[in-house]
C-alpha cells in the first residue's frame, strides 16, 4: 500500500516539464535589472540635489551622475552576452516594433542615455572650459569636443545652462522611473509565471532600484574617499542614510506585502509559490534576502536615523548597511529571476540551478560585467573631476 | 574670439538634429528591402531558411546502406528513435550521396552515458509507460549483474529487449513485453 502511495505521490509531485528543466534566464538576466536599478537610483540621488535642492548632498551630486553613467555604459552588456549576436543589437532600432515590450528597452535606454550625457556635459561645462585651458594634447582635444567648442562661461551663459540642467534633471526623474519601472514591467508582464505576474512588480523593482542606487553611492563614496585618504562628508552620508532608510522601508514592505497577499488570499498558485519559497529558495530568500540582508540593515538604519549617532560611527555603519543592501537587492533579483524559473509550468515540480564559473553566462562573466562599470568610473574620473573637495574642482568652481 | 553665450546649446541642438537625420537615413537605407512584406520581419528570411543545406535526414535515408540495422531497429522498442539521435548528423557522414566521414562509434562508458540521456530516473519528465527509466547502479544490482556492466551487454541498442525476450523464451519465463523487442 505504501509503495502504491509513494508511486502516486511521485507522479503528483516533482513533475517537471522537459522545457522547464533548465533555467534559461540565468545570471545575466539577474544582472540586467540590478545594473539598471543602480543607474536609476544613483540618478535620483543627484536629482535630490539638482532638482530638490537638498544642499547636504552636494558632495555626491556630481559623483552620483558619473556613477550612473559608468553603470549605464554597461547596462546592455548582460543582454548582449545572453542573446548573442551583438552585431544585430541595433536592428531593433532600425525596425521598431511598437507591440514588443522587450524592444521598448532600446528607446527608453537610448533616450535616458542621451539625457544623462547632456546633463553631465552641461553641469561640467564651466569646469571643462577651465580644464581645457590648462590641458594639452589629447585631453585638450577631448575637452574641446565635450564643451562643444564654446568657452563662454559668462553669467548669462551659465544661467542658461542652469535652466536647462534643472529641466533635464527634472525630466530625468520620471525617465529614471520609466527605465526601471519598465524593467519591472518586463517581468510583471509575463502572465505565465505566477511569481512575476503581479502589478506590484514594477513598483517593487523601482523601490529596490532606489535602494541599490543610494546604497551604491554611499558605499562607493565612502570607500573611494577612504582610499583617497580624503575626509568623508558626514552630513552628506547622514542625509543619504535617511533617504535610504525611507526608501528601504517602502521597498521591504512591498516585498513582504506581495508574499503576504498571495498567502492570505491563497491565490491560484499559492501552493506552488509556498513550495518554492520554503523549498529551493529557502536559503536565498528567507535566510539571506529577508533574514540577514534586510533585517540587519533595517535595524542599523533605524538606529542611525532615530538616535544621535556620532559622525565616524554613522559613516562606518552606514557603509556596512549599504554594502548589505547592495547584496539584498542582488539577492532580490536572483530570487525573482532565477526563483521564478525554478517552478515548472506543470505546477507540480521544481528544478534546480547552479551557475558554472566559466560558462558563457557563468560567474566569471558576471564578475567581469560588474567590475567593468568601476573601471569605466575610474577612466571617467580622468575627464570629469567628480569630487567637490578635489583641488582641481574647488579651484575652478570659485 | 569668445563664443556667444548660447553657442554650445545651438551646437547641441544641431548635433541632435544631425543624429536624428542620420538615424532616419540609417533606417531608410539599412532596413532590408523585404522587411514588412508579410509582417514585422524580413520576408527574405523565409527563403534563406529554405536555402540552407539539409543537415538531417530520416531513418529511411540510412536504410539504403544499412539494411540489417534498419530491420532490427524497426522491430524493436526504439523504432521511433531517429538514427541520428545516437549516431550523429547525416551530413557529417554522407554528402551528395557519397561517403564524407565516419560517425563516431560509442563504446564502453560512452554507451551508458548515451542511454542515460533518456533512461535516467533523475529526469522527472518521463512517464513510466512511455520510457522506462532506471537508477544506476541500482538497476544492475536488481538484475543481479556486476555493477561494471555496460547497458549493451544485456540490451541490444537497436532492439533493447531482443536478447532478454530470447533468454526468457529459452528459460520458459513469461513476461508481458507485448511482443516488443
Amino acid at each position: 500500500m505504501s509503495a502504491v502511495h509513494n508511486g502516486v505521490m511521485d507522479v503528483l509531485t516533482n513533475f517537471v516539464l522537459p522545457n522547464d528543466l533548465h533555467v534559461h534566464w540565468s545570471l545575466m538576466i539577474v544582472l540586467y535589472p540590478y545594473i539598471t536599478g543602480i543607474i536609476a537610483g544613483a540618478f535620483i540621488v543627484s536629482s535630490l540635489y539638482h532638482v530638490f535642492k537638498i544642499e547636504s548632498l552636494k558632495p555626491v551630486s556630481r559623483y552620483s551622475l558619473i556613477f550612473a553613467l559608468a553603470f549605464l555604459a554597461c547596462a546592455t552588456w548582460p543582454l548582449l552576452n545572453h542573446l548573442g549576436h551583438p552585431e544585430r543589437a541595433l536592428n531593433m532600432m532600425l525596425t521598431p516594433s511598437p507591440s514588443s515590450a522587450m524592444a521598448g528597452f532600446g528607446y527608453i535606454y537610448s533616450a535616458y542615455a542621451i539625457l544623462l550625457i547632456f546633463e553631465i556635459l552641461l553641469i561640467y561645462r564651466p569646469v571643462m572650459v577651465a580644464l581645457k585651458a590648462r590641458s594639452t594634447g589629447l585631453l585638450h582635444i577631448i575637452y574641446g569636443i565635450l564643451t562643444f567648442g564654446s568657452d563662454n562661461v559668462s553669467s548669462q551663459s551659465l544661467k542658461l545652462d542652469h535652466k536647462i540642467i534643472g529641466f533635464l534633471a527634472g525630466l530625468g526623474i520620471p525617465m529614471a522611473c520609466v527605465l526601471h519601472g519598465y524593467v519591472g514591467f518586463i517581468f510583471g508582464g509575463i502572465k505565465a509565471n505566477p511569481t512575476w505576474s503581479t502589478p506590484l512588480m514594477p513598483v517593487i523593482f523601482l523601490l529596490s532600484a532606489s535602494v541599490s542606487g543610494i546604497s551604491g553611492v554611499i558605499f562607493t563614496y565612502v570607500t573611494i574617499q577612504k582610499f583617497r585618504k580624503k575626509p568623508v562628508d558626514a552630513e552628506c552620508v547622514r542625509t543619504l542614510t535617511k533617504f535610504l532608510w525611507g526608501v528601504f522601508i517602502l521597498c521591504f514592505t512591498f516585498e513582504m506585502l506581495e508574499i503576504f497577499t498571495h498567502s492570505y488570499l491563497k491565490t491560484h498558485h499559492w501552493e506552488m509559490i509556498h513550495g518554492l519559497l520554503w523549498g529551493p529558495l529557502y536559503k536565498t530568500f528567507w535566510v539571506s534576502q529577508v533574514g540577514i540582508f534586510s533585517l540587519i540593515p533595517m535595524l542599523l538604519l533605524a538606529w542611525m536615523c532615530l538616535f544621535r549617532v556620532g559622525n565616524a560611527t554613522l559613516v562606518f555603519w552606514s557603509t556596512i548597511a549599504s554594502g548589505m543592501l547592495l547584496v539584498q537587492v542582488l539577492l532580490m533579483r536572483w530570487n525573482v529571476v532565477i526563483g521564478g524559473q525554478l517552478m515548472s509550468k506543470s505546477g507540480r515540480g521544481f528544478t534546480t540551478f547552479h551557475p558554472q564559473f566559466l560558462e558563457k553566462e557563468g560567474i566569471l562573466p558576471a564578475i567581469i560585467i560588474m567590475v567593468a562599470p568601476l573601471v569605466i568610473l575610474y577612466l571617467l574620473e580622468k575627464i570629469f573631476p567628480m569630487w567637490m573637495d578635489d583641488e582641481r574642482l574647488t579651484a575652478l568652481d570659485t | 574670439m569668445q563664443s556667444d553665450y548660447n553657442t554650445h546649446i545651438k551646437r547641441i541642438v544641431l548635433l541632435l538634429v544631425v543624429a536624428a537625420v542620420l538615424g532616419f537615413l540609417a533606417k531608410k537605407f539599412a532596413t532590408p528591402t523585404s522587411f514588412g512584406k508579410y509582417g514585422h520581419y524580413r520576408a527574405d528570411a523565409i527563403q534563406d531558411e529554405v536555402d540552407r543545406p539539409l543537415r538531417h535526414m530520416t531513418n529511411e535515408s540510412c536504410l539504403s546502406c544499412h539494411p540489417f540495422e534498419w530491420e532490427l531497429h524497426e522491430q524493436g522498442r526504439h523504432k521511433t528513435i531517429s538514427c541520428e539521435f545516437c549516431h550523429g548528423t547525416y551530413a557529417d557522414h554522407v554528402q551528395d550521396g557519397k561517403f564524407a566521414g565516419r560517425l563516431p562509434v560509442k563504446k564502453g562508458e560512452e554507451i551508458k552515458t548515451l542511454c542515460l540521456r533518456c533512461h535516467n530516473k533523475a529526469i522527472k519528465a518521463r512517464p513510466k509507460d512511455v520510457i522506462k527509466t532506471v537508477e544506476m547502479p541500482r538497476h544492475l544490482e536488481d538484475q543481479h549483474v556486476q555493477v561494471t556492466h555496460i547497458c549493451n551487454q544485456c540490451h541490444h541498442v537497436h532492439a533493447p529487449l531482443i536478447y532478454i525476450n530470447h533468454a526468457q523464451k529459452v528459460l520458459g519465463i513469461e513476461e508481458a513485453n507485448n511482443g516488443k523487442q
